[in-house]
């Protein structure tokens, strides 16, 4: 008895299963989409990862107007930190950082040279366009350096002492300066959001389509239904993982000191978690509208900020922490960099796979236990 | 000229009609960039923050504990586990526990306190991210220089005084939030535009809308009205937001914004058009919305820098409608820009959705099919094959179907 209802339900699934691929193939814009896309977005998101950052734009204003302030200067406009405009009195700095044209601005006030040279530190100002800290950051790290830099080159007459504190720094697993390749398998949960999107309209498709009807009339149960359409769609990502895997290590050279297989099983292991949870969606909302801005509203935005593939999790922040948690892709953020980079092993990993599972029960269970055969 | 506006308005009565019987959709548009603003302006733009640290402390001095509490004081590094030796904390590290390793080596505070000597610390970052490692490496040299200052007080010739405008504090919620509020009325108005040919394809009404004596340029009216609204009442309540919640100061004229944001939503409008006419099916136009979102944003320069973006990036970024609108957001809202130097922006932003709607328009021209771009070449390439094989009998076809007409002369009959 429960072995005939088995194999009847295995057989139910499987027609689901054979339906949906007959759906992905069959349409040739889909089928590249759903296998390809995630490689091209990857390739378009990778190359603004150039390692080395640019110029950034700085005004200057010379009010001392010596020798020794135009050398100061030449020593900030003579490398690749910094473009420097000059500019010549405050109101012009003013307009510059309202009109977004500078990054930064310089004053060196009259007197510069006269404290130097009398062995003091003559101050100089420096106003920061605060809006963006990160750009903030950037030019206040490098006008530091340029003065200490400077300071050196006008070997004072006094020897300095050494430094009381040396850091010797190092940077594990890849090059401080490694900014792409670090970057890459972070970005790696972002373009997978691609084909799993796909999966939450696949089920809405249904419902607005009127398919849904027929589909009540026949003996399929939710949680076949579900899982039908659940298989479908991950083994199809599953088979994007290559031409992604390749984008990674052959263009951009990113190492990869894992397993494949290893790779593969936690991949599977992340897009069960996020197609279930895109089928989720897919199931209680009516229309593919709806369900395309809900997905973006929970894989676009989230999936750059939230996951930790820019700035790593703040593990302090309990709220915070928990909704990045709630997100699979933040799980496998941290797979892809540790197989790509680290080497790590299934042991090293059990923690975010474990929870990538149960992620995917509470979601495919969820969808399981919402799918209604009725007419709404 | 009135029966066209009589058409148009016809038009986006229905869309908004359409929009308004779905109550989760309007949900989805009205409330949910609310929440997801709250969320990311409380959750993102902290920059780096607690890193788990791991201090390997082999000198057990005074000036060590000094050290690692002072590391520990720094908003972006937390001691997590204190060890002693390496390799156990390189453990932690490569399961992604760890993001830094402090390394006191013996001999610290002695070496510290000797004038002619300098004490060495090293410090192992995980690279495996690049932020983090930059900045625990960032974080312990700070400390270093601050522990060095006050042993050995020294100043260099040039003492630099950092003042920050717009955001005094260096903040990072004001540029995140703004920053959240440019994405999520991108995304809105995006997909709400891509879908609008490609559900009436699904749902069969594309035939409807056919045999409508609609022009094309009112279609294209008529459905831009709509996510027009839709992009300027999520604006404004998101602006609200953010004012009211987060305290984002609006130095500038709101006006002016949103007249700047009638230009940036009709081109998400005239990209959304473009993607429903080429796509057959809904799902089609979501993954192609998705992956045009995410170039967008890979080169509006907030993943990196602008300055920074390689130089293919940065020319496609001057056609990127989030730059040049998340330029005048700020600027309005942060930098209390006028419009004396936000028209440069504006214009292009303007270019831009020019641009766009044109290909659109073209698109539209060319017919309402998915594949009708390949129809119409596929019976150019024909018509032009078949005129070439026989072009005699085609031209005689031709003079007898514009024969002159027969004359028949009625006087002579009289």
């Amino acid at each position: 008895m429960l072995y005939t209802w088995a194999v009847m339900s295995i057989r139910r699934f499987i027609s689901v299963l054979v339906k949906e691929y007959r759906h992905i193939l069959r349409e040739p814009r889909t089928l590249w989409m759903v296998f390809l896309s995630p490689a091209l977005v990857l390739v378009a998101l990778s190359t603004i990862f150039a390692s080395g950052g640019g110029r950034l734009n700085l005004a200057l204003w010379d009010g001392d107007r010596t020798p020794l302030s135009r050398q100061f200067a030449a020593t900030l406009s003579g490398d690749d930190d910094f473009s420097v405009g000059y500019v010549s009195d405050y109101d012009e700095i003013e307009t510059l950082l309202v009109a977004q044209g500078v990054d930064a601005a310089l004053i060196i006030p009259p007197g510069f040279a006269e404290t130097v040279g009398a062995g003091g530190a003559a101050p100089v100002q420096v106003v920061l366009d605060g809006v963006d800290t990160l750009v903030a950051g950037q030019a206040t790290g490098s006008l530091l350096g340029h003065a200490a830099d400077f300071g050196l080159a006008l070997n004072r007459q006094f020897s300095l002492p050494p430094l009381p504190i040396k850091i010797r720094s190092q940077s594990a697993y890849l090059p401080g300066d490694a900014e792409r390749e670090s970057m890459i398998p972070g970005l790696i949960p972002v373009v997978f959001s691609l084909p799993v999107m796909a999966a939450a309209l696949a089920l809405a498709r249904e419902r607005e389509s009127g398919s849904l009807e027929s589909l009540i009339a026949t003996p399929v149960r939710g949680l076949e239904y579900i899982g039908g359409k659940l298989v479908a769609y991950v083994s199809a990502a599953l088979v994007g993982l290559l031409p992604v895997w390749l984008v990674a290590t052959l263009l951009f050279h990113v190492p990869f000191r894992g397993n494949p297989l290893l790779l593969l099983l936690l991949t599977a292991d992340f897009l069960l978690a996020s197609v279930g949870m895109a089928l989720f969606i897919g199931n209680m909302v009516r229309s593919q509208q709806t369900a395309t801005i809900a997905a973006l509203f929970i894989f676009f935005v989230p999936g750059f900020f939230l996951t930790g593939m820019m700035d790593p999790i703040d593990t302090t922040d309990l709220l915070g922490s928990a909704i990045s948690y709630i997100l699979p892709a933040t799980h496998f953020v941290t797979i892809c960099r540790a197989i790509f980079l680290k080497g790590a092993t299934l042991a090293e990993m059990c923690r975010p796979a474990v929870a990538l599972l149960i992620l995917s029960a509470v979601w495919v269970g969820l969808g399981a236990i919402t799918f209604k055969k009725r007419v709404r | 000229m009135q029966e066209t506006l009589n058409r148009i308005r016809g038009l986006a009565i229905k869309e908004l009609l359409q929009l308004s019987r779905d109550k989760l959709l309007l949900l989805f548009v009205l409330l949910a960039p609310l929440l997801e603003l709250l969320l990311m302006g409380n959750l993102s733009g902290g920059g780096v923050r607690n890193l788990p640290l791991a201090v390997v402390d082999l000198d057990h001095s005074r000036a060590s504990r000094e050290l690692i509490t002072r590391l520990g004081q720094t908003d972006e590094l937390l001691v997590g586990m204190y060890s002693d030796n390496v390799s156990q904390a390189r453990e932690q590290m490569q399961s992604g526990a760890i993001s830094a390793i402090v390394v006191v080596p013996p001999g610290y505070e002695e070496a510290l306190t000797a004038p002619q000597q300098s004490a060495e610390v090293q410090v192992i970052a995980d690279g495996s991210n690049h932020l983090v490692s930059t900045a625990a490496i960032g974080t312990v040299e700070n400390v270093a220089a601050e522990i060095a200052q006050e042993i050995a007080p020294g100043a260099g010739p040039v003492d630099m005084r950092f003042t920050a405008r717009f955001n005094a504090t260096l903040a990072g919620q004001p540029g995140a939030i703004t920053m959240m509020l440019g994405l999520i009325v991108y995304q809105v108005t995006l997909v709400i535009a891509s879908q609008s040919f490609t559900r009436e394809r699904e749902m069969g009404t594309l035939e409807q809308l056919r045999v409508t004596p609609l022009g094309r340029l009112e279609l294209m009216a008529g459905k831009a009205i709509p996510t027009l609204l839709v992009g300027m009442v999520d604006c404004l309540l998101m602006t609200g937001v953010a004012v009211a919640w987060f305290h984002i100061p609006v130095r500038g004229s709101l006006p002016l914004l949103m007249l700047f944001t009638i230009p940036f939503v009709l081109t998400q409008v005239g990209w959304g058009t473009l993607i429903s006419l080429i796509s057959r099916t809904q799902q089609q136009a979501m993954l192609f919305v998705f992956a045009l979102a995410m170039l967008e944003v890979a080169c509006s320069g907030f993943l990196v820098p602008a300055s920074s973006l390689p130089e293919v990036m940065r020319w496609l970024s001057y056609i990127s409608s989030v730059k040049h609108y998340m330029v005048i957001l700020r600027g309005v809202l942060l930098r209390g820009a006028g419009l004396g130097v936000l028209w440069r922006p504006g214009l292009s932003l303007g270019g831009i959705a020019l641009g766009v709607a044109a290909l659109a328009w073209l698109r539209l021209w060319l017919g309402l099919d998915p594949d009708s771009l390949k129809q119409r070449l596929r019976a150019w390439r024909q018509t032009s094959r078949r005129e070439r094989s026989r072009r005699p009998v085609v031209r005689r076809q031709k003079r007898r179907l514009v024969a002159e007409p027969v004359y028949v002369d009625v006087r002579t009959e009289e």
